[in-house]
């Protein structure tokens, strides 16, 4: 072949030459493109703390920088309305009983106003997909403008502290046998613990907790021989180290946390051929163990706000997301019910992928007294109030109930939330109506649920993230589960 | 040197947009390659023939959230499932006007309906169907419940209704509604009395 077409192999190496490194020039021209740099940073995060609430927003890896999304971050603290505009990003923010305040961002360009006054971002502004994103650095000072606030920002620990001081926590070495260290906070925490040959872990992730001292304390004590305290990706960490095992214990109601000795496992059991039966039975040496105190019944309500990562739901408007809407809405929502004195909690707080089963394994493990999942969509008007389709069964709830028709059990529940739901939106003289519908995961859910979705509230689509509508649904919401409260039952978590 | 190396980059960079312009014709040409096969299908359908029958369909409209009974005659074949197609296509028809109040994407079909039993139809719809159906949990259940009406208005032995997508199972129609379930007519019976 090669000695008959040497002109045509001569040729064809030439074409493959060519085209391979048009292929690369290709690919460089594609990763080099700023639109495609921007990943999520894969392990990191930023901690937010505030006087009403504490929360993670993910980071955006944007040419070697960490970057926020600015709708995400100021959410938790208020309301927001922000929508591009060409190549400036407007962003609206009112703070719960407060006054709107603006800010306006260009994209690529570190020059913003906040508030009327001109303020430098420490790099360029990113608006990536309708989204608004700011770089890490400049969040502290931002957020201090915007909300006229003090913030207190640990970069290294990627904490950020709104309108509160870091809670300073004390440690107190009471010797003896055991020796015993007293950790003292401000108010209760609820850290993760976790056990190691020698040391206790407590990581902090919802609680702003900073040391009182220097971040490392040696003691010379027999059993505890040091304390050291770190922040990174968003979490606190204490950790107790000592020279043997080591357990933590909460006291005062959460207050405090004491770390001592951990008691000696019990000897392995003597092989019974070589040890005689005693004639009487052994007093034991350690007190029998005290059944575990089951936790008191509670009432949660579950915020299922649809959709997320890959997965945005329906296209609202060019620039706006299901997913992003519903989020918003979920936050509004949560703040309602916890102004009624309802504790609620979210299914995902960021915008993250959760497959429809993963929503319902995570929704029936934390025992909700009310499943409520948040849907938006461009089509129909005003605000339609779903219970599952499904045939009423006559199961018992505590029975085993079919995954795919375990709502079955909870439908009359689930009516009567519908009902008063749909009765705070009349009053509010919001369009709405009730309806059942086959939607997943509700279907597989085992407790009272509900879908709402809005829906705009007249012909104009913009109108659908109007702050006044989203509060008047949100106070609907809420309203319509404290009013009908005393109807479900409370469920041990 | 340099001129060259400016002589080689912009001849690159030729090659690149004619590579980009080639990728773009392919991807047209597909695209005509899957409207010609659905036509060819349209033309495939067994001839129907005889006097026009009147038929049932439950038209969706989203503005008002509602399901509306309407009538209409179409010659229909003689046997059960194509009857059922043939009604579920004239009622793909309707939403595939350009002023639908309830409009799918356009390309939509139901590329077969199969009988199970005396009781039981599964449509097999196409993929344009769900892949371009609006979002959202009123407009999917709008479009499912016409379906299950309308064949157990034309056919009321159909009982349960299964819908899939490409010959496939898909967990939701466009995110929502489930279509993993049968739906069983007297349960969207409820349904399309509150939507009325």
């Amino acid at each position: 072949m090669s000695s008959r077409f040497p002109l045509f192999q001569h040729r064809a190496r030439f074409l493959v030459a060519v085209m391979f490194t048009a292929a690369i020039l290709l690919v460089a021209i594609f990763v080099h493109h700023p639109a495609l740099q921007a990943q999520r940073s894969e392990a990191s995060g930023l901690t937010v703390y505030s006087s009403q609430t504490s929360y993670s927003v993910s980071l955006l890896d944007i040419n070697g920088q960490p970057y926020v999304g600015l709708v995400e971050l100021l959410e938790p603290l208020g309301s927001v309305d922000a929508r591009p505009d060409g190549k400036k990003y407007k962003v609206r923010f009112t703070a719960p009983g407060g006054h709107p305040e603006e800010a306006q961002f260009t994209a690529a360009k570190d020059k913003a106003k906040v508030r009327g006054e001109n303020y430098k971002l420490t790099a360029n502004f990113v608006l990536q997909n309708g989204r608004g994103y700011v770089p890490l650095a400049s969040t502290a000072n931002l957020l201090a403008k915007l909300l006229s606030t003090q913030t207190e920002f640990h970069p290294e620990g990627r904490r950020l502290f709104v309108g509160i001081s870091p809670e300073r926590f004390t440690l107190e070495l009471h010797p003896g046998n055991p020796s015993r260290l007293l950790i003292g906070f401000a108010s209760a925490v609820n850290p993760t613990i976790a056990t190691e040959p020698g040391r206790v872990r407590l990581t902090f992730r919802r609680e702003p907790v900073a040391a009182a001292g220097p971040d490392k304390t040696t003691y010379n004590d027999p059993l505890i021989t040091g304390a050291s305290f770190s922040e990174h990706d968003g979490v606190a960490e204490l950790d107790v180290t000592g020279n043997a095992p080591l357990m933590a214990n909460f006291a005062d109601g959460g207050k405090t946390i004491i770390v001592t000795g951990a008691p000696a496992p019990p000897p392995p059991p003597p092989v019974a051929e070589h040890v005689p039966a005693p004639a009487v039975q052994a007093v034991p040496a350690q007190p029998p163990p005290v059944p575990r105190q089951p936790a008191p019944p509670r009432f949660l309500v579950l915020i299922d706000p649809a959709h997320g990562g890959g997965d945005i739901g329906a296209a609202i408007t060019p620039s706006l997301a299901e997913k992003d809407l519903v989020l918003a809405l979920a936050r509004r929502v949560q703040r309602e019910l916890g102004s009624r004195g309802i504790a609620s909690g979210l299914l995902r707080t960021s915008d993250v992928a959760i497959s429809l089963d993963q929503r319902a394994v995570s929704a029936n493990a934390a025992r909700p007294a009310l499943y409520l999942a948040l849907h938006a969509a461009n089509t129909g008007r005003g605000v339609h109030v779903f219970t599952e389709l499904l045939p009423a069964a006559n199961a018992s709830p505590q029975s085993f109930l079919p995954w795919d028709t375990a709502q079955a059990a909870f439908l009359d529940l689930s009516n009567v939330v519908a009902g008063s739901v749909a009765a705070e939106l009349e009053a509010r003289k919001l369009p709405n109506a009730t309806l059942q519908a086959p939607l997943r995961p509700m279907n597989n859910i085992a407790a009272p649920a509900v879908a709402v979705e809005i829906a705009p509230p007249s012909g104009n689509v913009d109108d659908i993230s109007g702050a006044n509508y989203q509060e008047q649904i949100a106070q609907s919401i809420a309203a319509g589960i404290a009013a009908i409260r005393g109807k479900l039952p409370e469920v041990r978590p | 040197m340099t001129r060259r190396i400016v002589l080689v980059f912009a001849a690159l960079l030729l090659i690149a947009l004619g590579l980009g312009v080639y990728a773009w014709q392919l991807k047209r040409k597909v695209a005509r390659d899957e409207e010609l096969a659905t036509q060819q299908q349209l033309a495939m359908a067994p001839p129907a023939a005889g006097p026009p029958t009147p038929v049932t369909l439950y038209v969706a409209s989203d503005p008002d959230a509602a399901l509306r009974r309407s009538k209409t005659s179409l010659v229909l074949p003689a046997e059960r499932s194509e009857r059922a197609r043939a009604v579920l296509r004239a009622l793909f028809g309707a939403y595939l006007q350009s002023s639908s109040p309830h409009p799918i994407g356009a390309g939509a079909d139901v590329r077969d309906v199969y009988l199970l039993g005396e009781n039981t139809a599964v449509v097999d719809t196409n993929s344009v169907f769900a892949d371009k159906h609006p979002s959202g949990v009123l407009a999917e259940e709008l479009t499912v419940a016409s379906i299950v009406a309308t064949l157990n208005a034309n056919d009321n032995q159909i009982q349960r209704v299964k819908i899939l997508v490409n010959g496939q199972e898909r967990e939701t129609l466009a995110g929502h509604a489930d279509l993993q379930r049968f739906y069983l007519a007297s349960n969207i019976g409820q349904v399309v009395k509150d939507l009325q």
